[in-house]
């Protein structure tokens, strides 16, 4: 039995790699026409926000001009962003890295 | 103009407004229509569907994303329209004012029409900046800008009968 270092080609990264698991951020971006009470409206029916928590995001998209506001797999990000354009909220999604 | 719309039982909200606001309020919808029909490159459509995917690697998935999904967006909004255009043909006038009554789906509706309508009118108006309400009476588009604010209060005053 000899020790055989472990191969390079093990911890190498492969293009073919599909989906890494990283999983994806939904951001709504500041909107100028939007309301605030509308914004908090909107975060507190699709995710079951508290209106503390909704109020704390959408005041983080006014200031900061962005927030995150859920995350997850891409078919659930994709989603949420689907329920949030729907409500006329301008949203993104990308990998959390 | 105060109290719009009030809650007046478990799922339904009472619209109150004068005859001069109602007869604007109709001639919204139809305006709203033509531009969800326009294509995707009419600008107000580029701001109701906007990209989901913002990265360019992410590019053929954001075409999948509208491949799969702008059809039911825009039909979510017709639908939305076709709900207000029934309530405000339904509604009953006295002297003073128009009235009727919403569900709650009805109010949702309503919610979803203003909220489009003050979308459209921002791209149309440009506002890139937080709008403050106020308008320039010197303005061209001064009508415009009283339009938004209106329909702004309005939503306002719905926003606050649907919490309560």
């Amino acid at each position: 039995m000899s020790t055989t270092a472990p191969t390079r080609e093990r911890t190498e990264e492969h293009d073919d790699v599909a989906e890494p698991d990283i999983p994806w951020v939904v951001i709504v971006w500041n909107d100028p026409v939007n309301l605030m009470s509308y914004v908090v409206f909107v975060l507190q029916k699709l995710f079951g926000y508290d209106r503390e928590k909704a109020t704390r995001l959408m005041l983080d998209v006014h200031h900061k001009g962005k927030a995150v506001v859920s995350s997850g797999p891409r078919e659930k990000a994709e989603f949420d962003v689907y329920r949030l354009h729907g409500h006329g909220l301008w949203a993104t999604m990308q990998k959390d890295r | 103009m105060a109290g719009s719309f009030k809650r007046v039982g478990n799922d339904r909200v009472r619209v109150r407004l004068g005859h001069d606001e109602v007869a604007v309020l109709r001639g919204l919808p139809d305006q709203l229509r033509t531009v969800l029909g326009a294509g995707e490159d009419e600008p107000v459509n580029r701001r109701l569907f906007p990209p989901a995917y913002l990265d360019v690697a992410d590019i053929e998935q954001d075409s999948e994303y509208h491949r799969l999904m702008h059809d039911d967006l825009v039909k979510e909004k017709l639908a939305n329209l076709d709900l207000v255009t029934d309530t405000l043909a339904r509604g009953s006038s006295s002297v003073r004012r128009w009235t009727v009554e919403l569900t709650d789906e009805e109010a949702t509706a309503w919610l979803g029409v203003l909220n489009d309508l003050r979308l459209a009118l921002g791209v149309r108006l440009d506002i890139t900046e937080d709008y403050d309400g106020d308008v320039d009476p010197s303005d061209p588009n001064a009508p415009a800008f009283r339009l938004l604010s209106y329909l702004g209060w309005l939503e306002e005053q719905l926003l606050g009968a649907l919490r309560t």
